[in-house]
């Protein structure tokens, strides 16, 4: 008798953890289920693309920036394209190195403060902070390290009701001729 | 109306991740309280509490371990992303995100009316307490309970109320009162059982960690699921206080038989009042009820009180609401 109901309780408690960890499972589809339904009810939200070319037909982003100067060490068409229109417009463009599969250029272009891709390159060490005159106007170029004190060099500025961010893992010069080159992507 | 920022902002994210957070606590806890049949309410309440307090230091917590976290690209992979849902609009024109903090500030609302003001209110009175009412000698039963508990003995006031009425204040100088309505209502046992529970009340509310526990909750008090679950930690301590009184007086039945005096009593409708079923003193008097025949069950059906643990159980479910929490932003 009494080994039946140890059995018994056994069993049950078996049960307990399965039923448990099924309810685990289940929340976590629900979660995933959540999170892919706006994508599916509003178009407009973050979300990766495969090109420029898609952004600029999907989105409807009146003004989308890309460069028309690259240099060889990077590699066009961007590996990486994330895109929104709502709740504010926000562009973000990662390039690699040719033939690695690092990155080595981020442009990001937003409607908001609040975007950043900043997570691509860090500038760990920040050596240099100067406002820099360029397409009459004024950016500011900050030049320091990233990660294994790498050089790096992130260039800032306003473009109609953009900001405009290019970060790249170099010295600040390649991409000051990539900012200069940057041109709104005609239809 | 644009809240984007706010809630890319630290102090947006903080509010939107704790009440996601919360509810995932919240189911998992649940469902593990049901499905492994925890029935000490000790031991709910701690997983309950898991509720309470998780999502007050969640959020801050991974953002240490990983500030990334709160990045375009982890956003993008997380499991569940909130600021989608509030970036989205109710047919292009209301963003949820103005619906979400409507919800917030009706919680933040009832939190400060029903929980923060009675709060202070009494704890500013309890400070200049007078209590009113005849004082008695002191009861031996009293004295043995509270020696038991390891607390000071209680004064014990009876108040001319023909209402059955008994409460304890747990201020500095604590006190039972007892209105001679209840008196003459309860038999010798049923009063000891009583007092044996309000004995308990005091004695639990000298313990830090339940003013700790409330002093977190504070920092929660937008987020309704605290708000829901928080009640909830306060209903069980009703049947903590059963369980340590019946421990005192090992008499179950005579504090069943105690509490369904309150439950008649509170039952019996006015000879000439009729008042409609859903009024809010209706609904309250009714969960009130609910409440306290869901403690007469217990009582009668003796459900063995277990001596704690269950601690394994309680860090699984720790770490699998922390673990799915951080991919939740």
């Amino acid at each position: 008798m009494s080994y039946d109901r140890e059995v018994n309780a056994v069993r049950s408690r078996a049960y307990g953890f399965l039923y448990f960890l099924l309810t685990v499972a289940a929340v976590i589809i629900v979660l995933k289920t959540l999170n892919w339904l706006p994508l599916v009810l509003q178009q407009d939200t973050m979300r990766r693309y495969g090109s420029v070319e898609e952004v600029k037909a999907k989105l409807n982003i009146k003004d989308l920036y890309v460069p028309t100067y690259f240099p060889q060490s990077i590699t066009w068409p961007p590996s990486e394209i994330l895109a929104q229109a709502k709740p504010y417009p926000a562009v973000l463009m990662v390039f690699n190195q040719a033939g690695k599969r690092d990155v080595a250029l981020v442009i990001s272009q937003t409607a908001s403060g609040a975007f950043s891709g900043n997570e691509f390159i860090k500038l760990i060490k920040i050596t240099e902070t100067v406002p820099y005159h360029f397409k009459d106007g004024t950016a500011l170029l900050e030049v320091g390290t990233c990660k294994n004190d790498e050089p790096c060099s992130r260039l800032s500025w306003t473009e109609g009701s953009y900001r405009l961010t290019a970060v790249m893992k170099s010295p600040p010069f390649e991409l000051i001729r990539i900012a200069e080159s940057m041109e709104s992507m005609l239809h | 109306m644009n809240l984007s920022p706010f809630f890319n902002s630290y102090a947006g994210m903080y509010v939107a991740q704790s009440f996601c957070h919360s509810v995932i606590a919240s189911i998992i806890a649940d469902q593990a309280v049901k499905l492994w049949k925890i029935d000490d309410p000790g031991i709910r309440q701690r997983f309950r509490l898991i509720v309470v307090l998780f999502p007050i230091f969640s959020f801050p917590l991974y953002q240490v371990l990983n500030p990334g976290r709160s990045s375009v690209l982890f956003r993008l992979s997380a499991l569940f992303d909130i600021n989608r849902w509030l970036n989205m609009e109710i047919w292009g024109i209301i963003p949820f995100s103005i619906l979400f903090l409507i919800v917030l500030a009706i919680t933040s609302l009832i939190f400060l009316f029903q929980e923060m003001v009675p709060v202070l209110r009494h704890t500013l009175e309890s400070k200049h307490a007078v209590h009113d009412g005849a004082r008695t000698h002191a009861d031996p039963f009293i004295e043995r309970a509270s020696n038991e508990l390891s607390i000071e003995t209680p004064e014990m006031l009876i108040v001319d109320d023909d209402e059955p009425v008994i409460l304890s204040t747990t201020g500095k100088n604590p006190a039972i009162l007892i209105s001679t309505g209840l008196s003459k209502t309860l038999t010798p046992d049923e009063m000891q059982a009583a007092l044996a529970h309000e004995i308990a009340h005091i004695a639990r509310s000298r313990r830090p960690v339940l003013l700790v526990v409330f002093l977190l909750r504070v920092i929660m008090f937008f987020n309704p699921v605290v708000l829901v679950e928080f009640r909830r930690v306060v209903r069980n301590e009703e049947k903590i206080c059963d369980d340590i009184a019946v421990s005192i007086t090992n008499r179950p039945e005579a504090l069943a038989e105690a509490l369904k005096k309150f439950y008649t009593v509170r039952d019996a409708p006015g000879p000439d009042v009729e008042r409609p079923l859903f009024t809010p003193v209706r609904l309250e008097e009714y969960s009130y009820n609910m409440q306290l025949d869901t403690r007469i069950t217990r009582l009668e059906q003796n459900t063995p009180r277990s001596a704690g643990g269950r601690w394994f159980s309680f860090m699984i479910v720790i770490l699998i609401i922390a673990g799915i929490s951080y991919f939740v932003v």
